[in-house]
C-alpha cells in the first residue's frame, strides 16, 4: 500500500544543510499496524508528515496505494486527505469553537456528502464510542483521553484506509493511553484499517504487529 | 458547509470580543462616515440631472482678460440674446432670467414669492413640467404667470389657479397677471429655482437695458441643437464678441489687457447645466467648486482605508492564535480556496453586522448631520436603485478588501510548521507595518490640514475689517414700500439705543436673504481708464458703519448738492492718482460728480479678494434693499429682537429677518467653515479608528513578546528600558508617518490659502506640534500595554512553553 524508494529529507540550514531522513527504504502492506519508534529529533515525526503527503521528501520516490505522490497534483493530494487518510495527533488538535458533534461532522463537510448522510455517520462514530450524551460538549469541557478519543472519531468518520498518529498518546496517563490503543487494535483487526503510529512508549508499540527504528534518519535493521 | 463556517464565524468573534468588538466598532464608525459623506457627494452630483437638455443647455459668461487677470461677468446685455437667436447657426432658444421676492396677491391674501421672469421659451428649455397649463402657451403673453404646486396652494388653497387674476408687485407698482399654468414643485436637486414664473419683459427695469448695449445686467441661457457640440458654439460665439462688444475689447486693449492663447482679449463663454451647481462661474452655482464632492469621496475612502487596515492587521494577527485550526483543516483535506472562503466569510459576517449597526447610526445621525454641514439628505435616497447597488457593491468590495487578503495570506501558510504550533507573528511584518504608517499618515494629513484651516478661520474672524460689524444690524427690505421704511425710521429715532441709522442698495457680506451682489464700473478719467465698484448708500452711512474718513467728509444733510458727491476709498483715490483728490469731478455716466471724501479701505467684500476702487454715491432715485441700524446696547439679542418686532410690526409681509453684520461676514466663509467641521470631524474619525487598530496590534504584540520580555527581565533589564525597547517600533512608524504627511498638507494647504487674498502663513512649528500630537497619541494608546508588559513578573511568562 505504502511504498517508500530512497526517500531523503533535509533543510538548508546557513550554508549547510540539516539532513533528518537519508534514503529511507520501506514498505508498509495494507492492514498492518505499524509502530514507528526513535529517539527525539530522530526524524520520526518528518517521516510521518511525508507519509501523510504533508511535508514534500527532497529525493526519493513514494508511492502510495502504486501511485507516485510526486506526479500528483494538489487536487489529488487533497482527494487522499478527504478520503484515504485519517490524521490523529498528540495535541489533539480539535477546533475549540465547534462541538464534538460538528468537529467530527467536519471531514465530511469538505468531502460534500448530504446532511443526511453527514449524520447518520457521525451518529454511528458517536455510538460506537459512547460519546452521544457528549456530542454538544466542546473540546475544553471534556478530559485528554475524552479529546483524544474524538480526535480518533473524527480521522475514521470518514472511512480512510489508513490512520497516521503522531504520539497519540503523548499527552494523556497510562489509564487513559491504554483505552486509545486498545481501540486502535480494534481498528485495525475489525476495521481493517491500516495503522501508523509514531510512539516513544514500548508498551504502545506492542499494540502493532510491526516496530520499525529509527535513528539519525536511517532505519535500524 | 457555508452555515458551518457562519457558525464557526460566529463563535470565533464571540470567543475573540475584544477584537470583534475592535474591528466592529471601528468599520461601523467608517462605513456610517463614508456612507453620509458618499450620499452628500452623490447629492451635489445629482443636480439638475432631472433635466433632459442638460447637455445641450448653456449659461454664458463673460471673461475679459484685463492686465490684471481675468474678470468673470455673469450678466449680459437685453438685446444679446435676440443677436444669438437671429445669428448664430444651432441655437434653438434662448432665455434671460431675472427676479426675486415680490410681493404677491389674491383678493386679501399678500404673500413673498420668488418671481422669476424668463423668455417664452424657457419652460420648454427646461424640464419643469406643469400640472395644468400648455408649455407651448403658458408664457405666451406678457400678463401670464406661472405657479408652482406649493405657491398656488399658498395663494389659493383648494382653488383652481388657472385663469384666476392676481397682482404682483414689481418695483413700486402693481401690475396685474392671470395664472396661466401650475408646475410641478421643483425638486430640491434644481439650480435654478422659482416659485413663479412670468415673462422677461416684465422686469424693472426693462425700458432703460431695452436694445441697450451698454447696461448687463441678466443671465443668458442658451439651448443649442443636439448636433452642434460646446466647442463648435464656443467658437461661433467669438464672432459675436467682435461683433457687438467691439466697445469693451477696445478699451481691454487700451489698458493693456493680455489675449489669452486664441489671441481674444474677450471671450463668451459657456457653462452646460449639468455643471451648472458646481461651476463658481454660474449664476446658479451654491459657491460649491466641483472637487468639493471628490474631497468627499476621498475623505470616505481615506476613513474606510484606515478601518480596512484594523481589520487586515487584526485579522492576520488573530488568525496565528487559529493556526492549529488552519492546519488541521488542510489535514482534513480543506482546499486554499475553501479556507479563503472561510475566513472571508467572517470578514463578510462582521462587516455585514458593522454595516447594520452604521445604517442605524446613521439614521440617527442624519438630522444631526443635516443640521451641522447644512445638507438636506435624506434616506429617500435609498429609494434609487442605482445608490442601494453602489452601497452594496461598495460593501462587498470593502469585505474582499478587508477579508479577503487576510484569508489569501492565512490560507497559504505552511501547514508543517502550524501543525507543530512554531508559527509565530513576526515582529517586522513589512506589510502590517506600512499599513500602520499608511494610517498615522492619513491622521496626521487631517490634524495639519485640520490645524490650518482652523487657524485661517480665525484669522479671518479677528482680522478688523474697517467697519462696526458687531453693533450694526442689517435689515433686507425685501421690497418694502416707502411708507414702511419712513414709519420704522420714526420709530427707531426716539429710540436711545439706536444710534443711526443708514442704508444701501447692497448688503455687507450675505444677510439671511442669501443674496449678494457687485456693480462694477468703468470710465474715463482724465485720459485714463478707470475701473471700481460703486454703491449706492443714504445718509450716514459711514457713521452708522463707523468708517473712518481720510479726507474731506461723508454725505451730509447740510449741504443741497450731494446728490452729486461721491465719496471714494483709498483705493480709488490711487487710480485717480491726484495729490489732492478731493474736488475731483468723476463722469461715470454723463453726469459729474464730484468728490467730497475718502473713507478709509475697509473690507467691504470677502477677505478672498482684495480690496478694489469703490466709490460710494446718493441717489434719491434708488431703492435701498437693505437698512442698516446701529445699536448701542449691552443686551444685542435683546436689541435684536426689538428691531425685528420694529421692522415686522411696519412691513408685517417681511420674508428674511434682520441679522447683525458679523453673522453676515460669518456667511461669506460658510463653505470654509463647512469644509473645516468636516475636515476637523474626518481627522478626529481617522485618529480614533488608527488608535484602535494600533492598540488592538500593541495587545497582540506585547503577547507575543512576553517570552522575550521575561527573559530580557531575568537577564536584569529594568522597567524603563524595557518601555522605550517596546515603544520605539511604535514609535518609529508614526514618525515615518508624519515626515511624509507633512510635506503633502503643506502643499494642499498652500494651494487652499491661495484662495484668500489675506491669509495666515504656515509656520514650521505647527508641523513640529502635528508630529508631537501623533507621537503622544501613539504612546499613549500603546503605553498601557508596554508598561504592563514591562511589570509583568518573569516567572509568569516563562512558565508557559
Amino acid at each position: 500500500m505504502i511504498q517508500l524508494q530512497k526517500i531523503s529529507k533535509h533543510y538548508p540550514v546557513g550554508f549547510g544543510k540539516n539532513e533528518i531522513l537519508k534514503d529511507v527504504d520501506l514498505t508498509i502492506e495494507e492492514g498492518e499496524f505499524v509502530s514507528i519508534m526513535g529517539p527525539s529529533g530522530s526524524g520520526k515525526s518528518t517521516l510521518l508528515h511525508i507519509l501523510g503527503l504533508l511535508e514534500e521528501p527532497s529525493a526519493g520516490q513514494y508511492l502510495f496505494q502504486g501511485e507516485r505522490v510526486d506526479k500528483m497534483n494538489e487536487k489529488k493530494r487533497t482527494q487522499l486527505h478527504r478520503g484515504a487518510i485519517g490524521f490523529v495527533f498528540q495535541a489533539y488538535h480539535l477546533i475549540d469553537e465547534l462541538t464534538v458533534y460538528e468537529n467530527i461532522e467536519t471531514p465530511l463537510l469538505y468531502k460534500s456528502l448530504s446532511g443526511s448522510e453527514r449524520k447518520s455517520k457521525v451518529a454511528d462514530v458517536l455510538d460506537r464510542f459512547n460519546m452521544v450524551a457528549k456530542k454538544d460538549l466542546f473540546p475544553n469541557q471534556l478530559s485528554g483521553g475524552q479529546q483524544q478519543l474524538v480526535g480518533i472519531a473524527r480521522a475514521i468518520v470518514a472511512e480512510p484506509r489508513v490512520i497516521l498518529a503522531d504520539e497519540p498518546t503523548g499527552n494523556l496517563h497510562s489509564d487513559q493511553a491504554k483505552v486509545i490503543m486498545e481501540l486502535f487494535k480494534q481498528l485495525n483487526e475489525q476495521d481493517k484499517i491500516t495503522i501508523i503510529q509514531v510512539t516513544h512508549s514500548d508498551l504502545n508499540a506492542t499494540y502493532g504487529n510491526r516496530i520499525i527504528q529509527i535513528r539519525d534518519g536511517h532505519i535500524q535493521g | 458547509m457555508f452555515i458551518s463556517y457562519l457558525r464557526i464565524a460566529w463563535r470565533n468573534l464571540w470567543k475573540q470580543k475584544v477584537f470583534a468588538a475592535v474591528n466592529m466598532t471601528g468599520m461601523s464608525i467608517a462605513i456610517c462616515a463614508a456612507l453620509l459623506l458618499s450620499l452628500t457627494a452623490y447629492h451635489e452630483w445629482s443636480y439638475d440631472n432631472f433635466q433632459e437638455n442638460k447637455e445641450h443647455v448653456y449659461q454664458l459668461y463673460r471673461k475679459d482678460n484685463t492686465s490684471k487677470g481675468v474678470r468673470i461677468n455673469k450678466s449680459f446685455s437685453e438685446p444679446l440674446a435676440g443677436v444669438l437667436q437671429k445669428e448664430v447657426p444651432g441655437v434653438k432658444r434662448v432665455s434671460r432670467m431675472g427676479g426675486g421676492d415680490m410681493p404677491v396677491r389674491y383678493k386679501d391674501k399678500n404673500i413673498y414669492l420668488d418671481v422669476e421672469m424668463v423668455d417664452a421659451d424657457f419652460l420648454r428649455m427646461f424640464s419643469f413640467p406643469l400640472q395644468q397649463g400648455n408649455k407651448q402657451t403658458a408664457l405666451g403673453s406678457l400678463d401670464q404667470l406661472v405657479l408652482t404646486q406649493n405657491s398656488a396652494k399658498a395663494l389659493f388653497n383648494e382653488e383652481n389657479p388657472v385663469g384666476k387674476a392676481l397682482e404682483v408687485k414689481i418695483g413700486d407698482n402693481w401690475k396685474p397677471f392671470v395664472v396661466s399654468a401650475v408646475a410641478d414643485n421643483i425638486p430640491d436637486n434644481s439650480s435654478i429655482t422659482f416659485e413663479a414664473l412670468t415673462r422677461f419683459e416684465n422686469v424693472e427695469d426693462y425700458s432703460t437695458i431695452r436694445d441697450n448695449w451698454n447696461v448687463s445686467s441678466y443671465p443668458l441661457m442658451v439651448e443649442v441643437a443636439a448636433n452642434v457640440n460646446a466647442a463648435a458654439f464656443d467658437k461661433s460665439l467669438i464672432a459675436i464678441a467682435h461683433k457687438y462688444m467691439a466697445d469693451p475689447i477696445t478699451s481691454l486693449k487700451t489698458m493693456g489687457g493680455i489675449p489669452d492663447k486664441d489671441g481674444e482679449l474677450l471671450r463668451i463663454n459657456t457653462i452646460t447645466l449639468n455643471d451648472f451647481h458646481l461651476s463658481p462661474y454660474s449664476t446658479f452655482g451654491s459657491g460649491l467648486r466641483p472637487f468639493y464632492p471628490w474631497m468627499m469621496v476621498m475623505l470616505a475612502c481615506l476613513i474606510i482605508g484606515i478601518a480596512c487596515i484594523n481589520f487586515i492587521n487584526l485579522s492576520i494577527a488573530r488568525s496565528f492564535t487559529r493556526g492549529g485550526e488552519i492546519g488541521l483543516r488542510k489535514a482534513l483535506g480543506a482546499m486554499d480556496r475553501q479556507l479563503m472562503m472561510q475566513f472571508w466569510s467572517e470578514a463578510f459576517l462582521l462587516c455585514l453586522v458593522s454595516l447594520i449597526v452604521s445604517l442605524l447610526l446613521a439614521a440617527v445621525l442624519l438630522p444631526y448631520y443635516n443640521a451641522t454641514f447644512r445638507h438636506q439628505l435624506s434616506f429617500h435616497l435609498f429609494r434609487n436603485g442605482w445608490i442601494v447597488l453602489g452601497t452594496a457593491v461598495g460593501f462587498f468590495l470593502v469585505t474582499l478588501l478587508a477579508g479577503g487578503y487576510p484569508a489569501w495570506k492565512i490560507a497559504r501558510v505552511n501547514l508543517v510548521q502550524v501543525l507543530k504550533g512554531k508559527l509565530r507573528l513576526n515582529r517586522g511584518s513589512s506589510v502590517r507595518n506600512g499599513l500602520i504608517v499608511f494610517q498615522f499618515m492619513v491622521a496626521a494629513m487631517l490634524i495639519s490640514c485640520t490645524a490650518v484651516i482652523w487657524q485661517q478661520m480665525n484669522f479671518i474672524r479677528a482680522t478688523p475689517l474697517g467697519y462696526n460689524t458687531t453693533q450694526v444690524i442689517s435689515i433686507p427690505a425685501d421690497n418694502a414700500p416707502p411708507q414702511a421704511r419712513a414709519a420704522f425710521r420714526n420709530k427707531l429715532a426716539s429710540e436711545p439705543s439706536v444710534q443711526s441709522i443708514t442704508g444701501s442698495i447692497l448688503n455687507l457680506g450675505i444677510g439671511k436673504d442669501g443674496s449678494s451682489g457687485n456693480w462694477n464700473r468703468g470710465f474715463d478719467y482724465k485720459g485714463s481708464h478707470i475701473s471700481t465698484q460703486c454703491i449706492v448708500v443714504d445718509y450716514d452711512y459711514a457713521k452708522t458703519l463707523d468708517l473712518k474718513m481720510v479726507a474731506g467728509r461723508d454725505f451730509s444733510r447740510q449741504y443741497g448738492t450731494d446728490s452729486s458727491g461721491v465719496v471714494i476709498n483709498e483705493q480709488m483715490a490711487r487710480q485717480l492718482n491726484e495729490k489732492d483728490p478731493l474736488g475731483a469731478i468723476l463722469n461715470p455716466s454723463g453726469q459729474p460728480y464730484h468728490v467730497i471724501g475718502v473713507v478709509k479701505d475697509y473690507h467691504f467684500e470677502s477677505l478672498h479678494k482684495k480690496i478694489e476702487p469703490l466709490m460710494i454715491m446718493m441717489d434719491a432715485q434708488s431703492r435701498m434693499n437693505y437698512l442698516f441700524v446701529k445699536v448701542n446696547t449691552s443686551h444685542p439679542a435683546a436689541a435684536m429682537e426689538h428691531i425685528t418686532a420694529v421692522w415686522k410690526e411696519v412691513n408685517p409681509l417681511a420674508k428674511n429677518d434682520p441679522g447683525f453684520l458679523d453673522e453676515n461676514t460669518d456667511r461669506l466663509y460658510r463653505q470654509e467653515a463647512r469644509f473645516s467641521k468636516i475636515f476637523m470631524s474626518g481627522a478626529v474619525l481617522a485618529i480614533i479608528i488608527s488608535c484602535m487598530g494600533l492598540f488592538a496590534i500593541a495587545v497582540l504584540v506585547m503577547a507575543q513578546r512576553r517570552k522575550e520580555i521575561g527573559i530580557r527581565k531575568v537577564l536584569g533589564a529594568s522597567v524603563g528600558s524595557i518601555v522605550v525597547l517596546l515603544s520605539r517600533d511604535f514609535l518609529k512608524l508614526v514618525l515615518i508617518a508624519v515626515l511624509v504627511a507633512i510635506p503633502i498638507s503643506w502643499y494642499l494647504m498652500q494651494r487652499w490659502l491661495n484662495g484668500f487674498a489675506f491669509h495666515v502663513e504656515i509656520h514650521w512649528w505647527l508641523f513640529a506640534g502635528v508630529s508631537l500630537l501623533a507621537v503622544v497619541i501613539a504612546l499613549a494608546t500603546t503605553g498601557l500595554q508596554t508598561v504592563r508588559a514591562a511589570l509583568s513578573n518573569p516567572a509568569n511568562s516563562l512558565k508557559i512553553d
